[in-house]
């Protein structure tokens, strides 16, 4: 997708010079991304032996927290009926699951950690969705001109989105079961009618601010609650990306960008809200 | 303050923050709270081990070790104790490293751009929040309170001090205790021995990513002679494309500069 790019202002360095520390950037976030795959196949293994022994033995993700209801912001948002879907939602349907009760069928096939790996790979996938519906607006002109630096964090964020689903999915294939290819949860349908209101680069810079802020506060409710090391440190690994994405995102709409000298757990997405 | 700011609403915002902080701050001592008391219990219970392991050593060499390794600044939570110092430690040093920024023109001073200064002294006061918490938890289980800088990257901060010349020079080393701090508490995370401690330090890992972020930003609209776009809100059309992702370099947050536990541990 191309922008039409504004009269750029005089530079002591050139976009030329950014764009390349941003592509020095990018090649620093592989290089993570290699240390990040190692604790991840160790997770793999665990989960999958601990999948083929019993789950009984391993806590429930809600024990210790008393089985607090932590839906927030995003979850405020949600007010639709639930269905069950794991097919990834199109920014314009209305299909997908959604809901604001605790609907997570008794028959899940994701239990204890492996739950919280589910509900990850889908909230990263409801990120993708929305931001690459907010591309597929913007080159519509949905939201008027588009500014070239929103639409390369748009980019960004998204790809480091997919990066990250494709981690928690890679857990889960691992451990024989599927892939969460879509946005199964409660909260989905709301936040894809909030996409499709969506008219100006603002109202689809708070949607992803509320969702960013969501997914950092969701994993560090997950960093007490997960029992695998490897679990605990991938999401002590995204919580902080998240966070800088909402810092951005904060910046952009005018609003302080560091608000809270804690990233607390409010805004969290319960397990509860996965519904497969 | 630099003319293109919006005082009024730039005080309404660090108001309604200061409020979000304020909340932010009771449930961190709720954490801190709790798990001061899963730490309580948890010596606790290694105490009792090591009573029963005295008793059958009886008045050995390894029987007195036990009973020492069970006085109240030791136990299971040794390295836990280790890990709230160290990260006191950094707190105190970035609280250091602003307020000599701010005495700066430049960040500080009438020169100094309007958000870049309100920043500094907000982020200040979190890294104090930061350092009061940590250093709390530590008293209450026993230990000393970690009242003095990291040495390591004190040496650091003093080497960068004399070489500053601008605002981008002190946005640098910003980056770096920020980075630093983010890192070793994003490493705490899987090295402490509580689920509480874990999220606790998590907690504040996103916080100083968040500084990171907007110092990166704010790092790449000066070297692009942009500064006039430090502003709440940036005018983004005169942003170069490359701005929207300078502020978040990696998909998953490294860790190879984390300090050990015990770096700033209380000697």
């Amino acid at each position: 997708m191309r922008f039409k790019r504004n009269n750029q202002p005089e530079m002591a360095i050139s976009e030329h010079e950014l764009t390349a520390m941003t592509a020095e950037l990018d090649m620093l976030h592989n290089e993570t991304f290699g240390g990040v795959a190692k604790t991840l196949d160790e997770f793999s293994a665990n989960l999958a032996h601990m999948s083929r022994g019993s789950n009984t033995a391993r806590r429930s993700f809600l024990v210790g927290v008393g089985g607090a209801a932590v839906l927030g912001t995003v979850a405020a948002c949600s007010s639709s009926g639930g269905t069950k879907s794991s097919t990834t939602p199109s920014p314009t349907s209305t299909g997908t699951g959604s809901g604001s009760s605790s609907s997570t069928t008794a028959t899940s096939k994701y239990t204890g950690d492996l739950k919280v790996v589910a509900l990850a790979a889908a909230l990263e996938n409801l990120a993708v969705t929305a931001y690459a519906g907010a591309l597929a607006a913007a080159g519509k002109g949905t939201y008027g001109k588009v500014p070239p630096a929103v639409a390369t964090f748009v980019t960004t964020a998204m790809a480091q989105h997919k990066d990250h689903a494709a981690a928690w999915n890679g857990v889960l294939t691992k451990a024989s079961l599927p892939a969460v290819t879509g946005a199964p949860l409660t909260i989905t349908k709301d936040q894809v009618a909030m996409l499709n209101a969506a008219k100006s680069i603002p109202d689809v810079a708070t949607l992803a601010l509320n969702l960013e802020n969501a997914a950092a506060q969701t994993y560090t409710f997950a960093t007490a609650n997960v029992t695998d090391a490897g679990g605990i440190m991938t999401a002590a690994t995204i919580q902080p990306v998240e966070a800088m994405h909402a810092a951005i995102l904060s910046f952009v709409l005018g609003k302080y960008p560091v608000p809270d000298a804690y990233i607390g757990i409010s805004g969290a997405v319960q397990p509860t809200a996965l519904t497969i | 303050m630099d003319g293109n700011l919006d005082e009024p609403r730039f005080r309404e915002l660090l108001v309604e923050s200061g409020d979000l902080q304020s909340d932010a701050m009771a449930g961190a001592r709720h954490d801190l709270n709790a798990y001061v008391e899963a730490a309580q219990e948890s010596r606790f219970e290694n105490r009792r081990d090591l009573r029963v392991g005295g008793a059958v050593l009886g008045a050995g060499a390894l029987g007195i070790a036990a009973l020492a390794l069970a006085s109240p600044a030791f136990a299971a939570s040794s390295k836990d104790v280790m890990a709230l110092q160290t990260a006191a430690s950094l707190e105190n040093l970035a609280v250091a490293t602003y307020t000599t920024a701010l005495t700066l023109p430049f960040i500080g001073g009438k020169s100094a751009n309007g958000v870049v200064k309100a920043f500094a002294t907000m982020t200040k006061a979190q890294h104090a929040d930061h350092a009061k918490a940590f250093n709390a938890a530590v008293v209450k289980l026993g230990g000393k309170a970690q009242n003095k800088p990291d040495p390591k990257y004190l040496k650091a901060v003093n080497a960068a001090v004399p070489t500053i010349k601008g605002a981008a020079d002190v946005v640098g080393l910003a980056i770096t205790l920020e980075d630093v701090a983010a890192q070793t508490y994003t490493k705490n995370v899987g090295q402490v021995s509580t689920s509480e401690l874990r999220q606790l330090f998590s907690s504040v890992a996103g916080v100083e990513a968040q500084h990171k972020a907007i110092l990166l930003a704010v790092k790449a609209l000066l070297g692009a002679n942009l500064a006039s776009e430090i502003a709440l809100p940036p005018n983004a059309a005169k942003l170069p494309a490359a701005a929207g992702s300078v502020g978040f370099p990696d998909g998953f947050y490294p860790t190879s500069m984390a300090s050990p536990v015990a770096e700033g541990a209380v000697q």
